[in-house]
């Protein structure tokens, strides 16, 4: 079931945050997929609003100049999950759809020992956060287990990452990074209740989606109550939120 | 006997919308009306596996909260989930019946009006990719010419969502997938964000969302994100 293997990997990446003395963030999470994927590297680029993504967290040096370099060349997996809508799978950089699909990153890529490189956007519908990627030495698709992981992790990290940004960078070493205590929602038993009240909230709250998202988990947080049965509650215009305060409705 | 010219009409139109750079969810939404046409059942829906491992709505032809939840509870039972473990169509003719397979689906099936449902698989070589869901008012099981075009429907599902580009390889599927799950979140949040702001319902909301696009001759998921983005919420949205 997605829901238990969701709570493993969090549990993954709570147990190295606290190795590390720290609340969990997606550098954490970018760890355990490594691991988790079997694979050498990885990284994560967040996007910092209309100037260009930066690189928030590395594993090693190859990763880090895999995602400098892709930020610099626009070009690779990386750079096509943050213009499209899916994610970016290359498996084997030296095969002839990878050379047409990136003609200058794949072999760049090879020479300095990447032979795969798969690619995931931190985003939640037009919620877009970054990317986060992993290479391996060798060639080959990530297997079914492997894959799922990396996409659980993926929406591990947007959330991470979304709240960290609604409560302000300014707030660093105040405990960002973790944003609300506890697990992130798991975004693969998604309602679509929950996609319909972000968009409503954007025009209740007059916030962005990434805000809108962040308001409904923190007002669903302090109410103890379930994210999708709250959305439910907005959906149907049972529940309002007000711009100020997180919390109000009509009981 | 079904309609030959209906028929015909359907798949000519079906193949129209996959001209280059159509929307993946405008197209799968029009085929769930399609099939509620042609099959002469009262809801329809296309269920897509997501890799995470859940059953995703990717289209339905109806926004009634009963059908969309009845998509959404076969997450954990129903014929759905029956057809994807078993690659086979999966019918369930009479869900007033006492002895049930799937009780709580049947139970919400019953509260939405619905006695019976149809499962047909999606098929990409030998892995289920998803499935087309009918629901009928009244029970009984399709004929087999119902199930020759159901199945025919299902696969040109397959075949939309998997676009322009030639399968290679698994992993282009699962980028399409993902692809589609997104396209389909974005239009959540859009709709959601023009019925706040007009005060209308979802499906109309939906159909506003649809018209614009296919009125500007933009693709349905560029409108929605666009929308989104906007810091306005004025709708159309600037381009």
């Amino acid at each position: 079931m997605p829901d238990s293997r969701h709570t493993v990997l969090w549990g993954l990446v709570v147990a190295r945050a606290a190795r590390h003395g720290r609340p969990a963030s997606a550098g954490d999470v970018c760890e355990v997929a490594v691991t988790a994927a079997r694979v050498n590297g990885g990284w994560v680029t967040v996007a910092g609003g209309p100037g260009p993504d930066f690189l928030m967290h590395v594993t090693d040096p190859v990763s880090e100049w895999l995602a400098e370099f892709q930020l610099t060349l626009g070009e690779g997996p990386c750079h096509d999950v943050q213009i499209s809508e899916g994610l970016s799978l290359g498996s084997d950089l030296e095969d002839a759809p990878s050379g047409r699909r990136w003609p200058v990153f794949a072999p760049a890529a090879v020479q300095r020992g990447a032979r795969a490189v798969f690619a995931f956007p931190l985003t939640i519908g037009s919620i877009r956060v970054g990317v986060m990627g992993l290479y391996r030495d060798s060639a080959g698709p990530l297997p079914p287990a492997q894959l799922r992981d990396c996409l659980l992790l993926a929406d591990t990290a947007t959330v991470l990452l979304i709240e960290a940004g609604s409560h302000g960078v300014e707030q660093a070493g105040d405990g960002n990074g973790a944003g609300l205590p506890g697990q992130p929602a798991n975004l693969a038993l998604h309602r679509v209740e929950i996609d319909q009240a972000t968009g409503m909230l954007t025009v209740q709250l007059g916030v962005t989606a990434a805000e809108a998202f962040a308001r409904l988990r923190a007002y669903a947080y302090s109410q103890d109550r379930r994210l999708a049965d709250v959305a439910r509650d907005i959906v149907t215009r049972r529940l309002r939120l007000q711009p100020d305060s997180s919390a109000d409705g009509d009981h | 006997m079904m309609d030959a010219d209906l028929l015909v009409a359907t798949f000519v139109d079906l193949a129209d919308t996959m001209v280059a750079d159509f929307d993946v969810i405008d197209f799968l939404h029009m085929l769930t009306s399609r099939s509620v046409e042609l099959l002469s059942v009262s809801a329809a829906g296309v269920v897509l596996a997501d890799p995470r491992g859940a059953l995703r709505v990717a289209a339905a032809s109806s926004e009634a909260a009963g059908v969309v939840e009845l998509f959404q509870i076969q997450n954990d039972q129903g014929p759905c989930l029956e057809c994807f473990r078993t690659a086979r169509p999966v019918a369930a003719a009479d869900l007033n019946s006492p002895d049930q397979r799937w009780p709580r689906f049947a139970e919400a099936a019953a509260r939405a009006g619905f006695r019976s449902v149809h499962a047909l698989p999606m098929r990409l070589r030998h892995e289920v990719i998803g499935a087309l869901n009918l629901f009928g008012s009244g029970a009984g099981p399709f004929g087999p010419e119902d199930l020759r075009v159901g199945q025919a429907l299902a696969d040109v599902a397959t075949i939309g969502l998997l676009q322009e580009r030639s399968v290679r390889r698994n992993e282009t599927a699962a980028e399409q997938l993902q692809a589609a799950l997104t396209s389909r979140v974005i239009i959540e949040q859009a709709k959601g964000k023009l019925a706040e702001r007009l005060g209308i319902d979802m499906e109309r909301a939906f159909g506003m969302l649809r018209d614009y696009a296919r009125g500007s001759n933009q693709r349905l998921t560029d409108v929605a994100r666009n929308f989104v983005d906007s810091a306005t919420a004025d709708f159309p949205p600037p381009r």
